[in-house]
């Protein structure tokens, strides 16, 4: 991220403390959902549809948002997403690079050079993009996750073509001043050490994956970068990373609020169309190491006063290996990991070996995916005690497998929310944007919902067996006190 | 009359406007911004206490009580609940905080009536098993322990310790006060919280006027009638100077404040406009200016006005790596001393306002954050017009009454500092 994200802090009413921290998770379809769980099965009954102004009522095979989309002819991809609650625009550009393209040795390029994004292009002066959007009343930011960049402004609809001309300014030649690197180095050191080297849970994570992965493998590697990484990169480095990944062919642009298709058309002509069409190289990316470099880590640390187990396996993506197991795999996550009632939660928080115990599936990515449980034990539980209650829930979902019941009741948990998403003007722009940037079609998206409720129970089995018992690699790691 | 601005045409914002209803039932109020847009409510509630309430030697119980409604009701196990939430969708929370104790959930239209009837057992009809609360302590302490893993953890927790010594806001809770809380403790607290008395509602989304009448009925009607009692005023911030917890960590969080003011204060907006200039969001305060893009001291500082017991405290918070700590506290101070003795300057307080006035259509476009919004305008004694007036009262804030308000309310010499980490040059 640019800067720490916080929801505009309460000019309204109540302030709240900017928080400071914001996780720099990668944008995920699913996570966008989060805490949206609802359900297809479930005809939808509007309230009050006496009300000329209502949503009609949504059948299932509609799509998720409706978004049209097309192609400039020098290959930018641009998605509206209308949504008129609001006189209210969200502007998002993707560009389909991320940590994951950072070059070998130099981890936290695609990262610092979203900090050196915000410094200036031939129009705008650097630090003008930021304070003209705040004078305009609007927010922007930026995040960067394995796979993607992206840079996003929220603002009163009539600003969006104000949005474009400085957005498209910048993605067409950023300034990366050499007098302003060495500030902004100080302050992505500031944000590892907020992140990771002042966290023991951040440096825990980051000590995982590379012993899983390799410290140099582009999966195992932190997406802020090694310390000593950030440290060697240079303005030319920088240069490098957007001339060569920030063009428009790879790159999408996404449009979510009260804005018309014809406009919108227009301003991306005007805007974005003049930027000369330029390749990139297609993402290339290592294959996985042989083995994990570690398959088991136990890390004591003397700050953590509460141990946690993590177990990561690589696992089939929604773009790697066999990709049909990816949605079987996210109903597997749900019915082994998501909560009250699942296998973990049965097995180890319920009988008061574990505080928390889940598992989560990372399928929506560029390459190889993973797919995890977690565990913190109650005081007084022995490691052995977790790691046996563990392997006897996933010995007995590999050989017995899932039931039907628990197949149907996870894919109600994980789409009955699902149109939730239309709540707010984030989740559109995001999933859309995620998906699209990772070389996913726009259905991926807009017919999720659908494509979960055919999962069938045979499919999650196959794909909970594929991962358990024949992963490519897999690491178990304990962090604690001491 | 229109601008340009990098060759770009602007044109008059569209008008916006937020119609807020007053929707009576049963003695209770809530406030309505309905919008049919999406098919999807959210409903948001509070009564004052929560936290200020705890008897002491068991602080964190408004919290746990909060956390054991969802783990079963009625006929429903806690998985059977949660199992119903999943089912339909429906996000269902509640909290016990400072100064409240507060409820809120989020569904599509058609999972409405779901959402009532599962809301309502929770409140009415709460099962409180054992073995609940022993999941929900243990969580609990977990929670409580690993905030003590962190600078800013540590940080956080000194200052309001050291800020209000012997007023509840201070009295965090602490493993050895969860430990001894008691099923009976949980069920008296939540008896003398979940009542129709001083219950605030506001709700946003696709519902009208009579049906958000029938949900409260439906939702809250069976409640206890008693009335609360409102919380203690704050006291003044303790003078603490500066406050270190020690933490082997290569960087330290400070956390830093002062007393702000009330917010029945007729320069209420015109301090927040000071502070935005100072501390406010985004990139454009001048502590994010001097400490982040021209030194690169840190990843993000920013300060904020926390309204608790009916009055807002300032607090910032920053991280820094241990050897700058001095460096940066010396310019929070001079800061703060400059903003004190001579106000922003026209141009800062035109943007200011400009961010004010137009970021307002932002901040409705999530029936979750609506919600959230009107009810902290309620808790905060707003009325419903309060918004709508809102521009009048922005348009008439100028540049000397800013640098008046923030001469009167900023004292450089009262900021106190609760820093953690190894922190050097204080």
């Amino acid at each position: 991220m640019m800067t720490p994200s916080s929801e505009t802090p309460g000019t309204l009413a109540q302030g709240r403390v900017p928080s400071h921290v914001a996780a720099m998770d990668p944008v995920t379809r699913r996570r966008a959902l989060k805490g949206a769980a609802a359900t297809l099965a479930a005809p939808a009954i509007p309230a009050s549809a006496q009300t000329p102004t209502l949503a009609p009522p949504r059948r299932a095979d509609q799509p998720l948002f409706g978004a049209v989309s097309w192609t400039l002819e020098n290959g930018l991809k641009v998605v509206l997403a209308e949504n008129r609650r609001a006189p209210v625009a969200a502007h998002y550009l993707f560009a389909s690079a991320g940590a994951g393209e950072d070059p070998a040795g130099k981890s936290g390029v695609a990262h610092f050079l979203e900090h050196m994004m915000f410094k200036g292009s031939p129009n705008i002066p650097s630090g003008a993009f930021s304070q003209t959007v705040a004078r305009e009343g609007g927010q922007d930011n930026a995040f960067t996750s394995r796979d993607v960049t992206a840079y996003y402004q929220i603002v009163e609809a009539s600003r969006l073509p104000l949005m474009m001309r400085m957005e498209s300014d910048r993605l067409r030649e950023p300034l990366i001043p050499a007098d302003e690197l060495e500030a902004e180095r100080g302050v992505v050191l500031e944000e590892r050490r907020s992140r990771t080297d002042a966290v023991p849970r951040g440096r825990f994570r980051e000590a995982f994956d590379a012993a899983m992965w390799g410290p140099q493998h582009w999966r195992g590697r932190p997406l802020i970068g090694w310390e000593d990484e950030i440290r060697a990169i240079t303005r030319q480095d920088v240069l490098d990373f957007h001339r060569l990944h920030y063009t428009p062919s790879n790159s999408v642009l996404i449009v979510a609020g009260d804005v018309r298709e014809a406009d919108l058309r227009r301003w991306a002509d005007e805007f974005y169309g003049p930027i000369p069409r330029r390749d990139a190289p297609p993402r290339n990316r290592a294959p996985l190491p042989a083995a994990a470099p570690e398959s088991r880590m136990e890390r004591r640390d003397p700050a953590v006063r509460e141990s946690s187990f993590l177990k990561t396996y690589a696992a089939p993506s929604a773009t790697w290996g066999e990709t049909d197991l990816a949605d079987p795999l996210e109903v597997f996550a749900h019915l082994l990991g998501g909560g009250t009632g699942s296998r973990l939660h049965k097995a180890l928080v319920e009988t008061g070996l574990a505080v928390s115990a889940g598992a989560g599936y990372d399928g929506d990515t560029v390459g190889v995916g993973s797919f995890g449980v977690y565990a913190t034990p109650r005081p007084g539980i022995e490691m052995a005690q977790i790691e046996t209650a563990i392997s006897a829930v996933l010995a007995d979902l590999v050989q017995e497998g899932a039931s039907e019941a628990e197949v149907r009741r996870a894919i109600r948990h994980e789409t009955a929310g699902s149109l939730l998403a239309l709540d707010g003007l984030g989740a559109a722009p995001r999933m859309l944007g995620g998906a699209l940037a990772i070389g996913l079609p726009i259905e991926f998206v807009e017919h999720w919902p659908q494509r979960m409720a055919e999962v069938t129970r045979d499919q999650v089995n196959k794909a909970a067996r594929a991962v358990l018992t024949e992963p490519k690699i897999a690491t178990a790691g304990w962090l604690l006190p001491g | 009359m229109s601008d340009t601005l990098f060759g770009v045409t602007l044109p008059p914002r569209r008008g916006f406007s937020v119609p807020i209803q007053s929707v009576g039932q049963g003695g209770i109020t809530a406030w309505l911004v309905e919008d049919h847009s999406v098919p999807v409510v959210s409903l948001a509630w509070a009564w004052p206490q929560g936290a200020a309430a705890d008897p002491r030697g068991k602080e964190g119980l408004a919290s746990l009580s909060a956390a054991m409604l969802p783990e079963g009701a009625g006929d429903l196990s806690n998985v059977g609940f949660a199992d119903a939430l999943m089912d339909a969708g429906i996000g269902l929370s509640f909290t016990g905080g400072r100064d409240s104790f507060e409820g809120s959930f989020r569904a599509l239209t058609d999972a409405l009536p779901e959402a009532v009837r599962l809301a309502r057992l929770a409140m009415t009809q709460p099962r409180l098993d054992a073995e609940a609360l022993s999941r929900v302590r243990a969580r609990a302490l977990l929670a409580s322990r690993q905030s003590l893993e962190t600078p800013a953890g540590l940080a956080r927790r000194a200052f309001w310790e050291a800020g209000f010594p012997t007023f509840t806001a201070g009295r965090l809770s602490t493993p050895e006060s969860i430990a001894a809380i008691g099923q009976d403790d949980i069920r008296a607290c939540l008896g003398a919280q979940l009542t129709r008395g001083n219950l605030l509602v506001t709700a946003s989304g696709a519902i009208d006027a009579a049906g958000l009448k029938a949900l409260l009925a439906e939702l809250f009607g069976a409640l206890p009638e008693h009335p609360i009692p409102d919380t203690p005023p704050l006291p003044n911030l303790a003078e603490f100077g500066v406050t270190l917890r020690p933490k082997a960590a290569p960087q330290s969080t400070l956390v830093f404040g002062q007393d702000g003011l009330l917010p029945t204060d007729p320069d209420w907006e015109a301090f927040q406009v000071a502070l935005r200039i100072l501390a406010g969001g985004g990139f454009t305060s001048r502590l994010m200016k001097s400490v982040r893009e021209e030194r690169g001291l840190t990843y993000g500082i920013g300060a904020g006005l926390d309204l608790l017991f009916g009055r807002a405290v300032i607090i910032g918070n920053v991280q820094t790596a241990n050897a700058s700590v001095g460096e940066v506290w010396s310019l929070i101070r001079s800061a703060w001393t400059e903003m004190a003795a001579h106000g922003p300057t026209e141009a800062e307080v035109a943007d200011a306002l400009a961010f004010l006035g137009g970021s307002l259509p932002l901040q409705f476009t999530d029936s979750r954050r609506t919600a959230s919004l009107l009810l902290n305008l309620r808790q905060t004694g707003r009325a419903p017009d309060w918004l709508a007036g809102r521009p009048a009262r922005l348009a008439a804030i100028d540049r000397a009454r800013v640098a008046r308000v923030a001469a009167r309310v900023l004292k450089p010499d009262g900021l106190v500092l609760a820093v953690s980490g190894e922190p050097v040059g204080l």
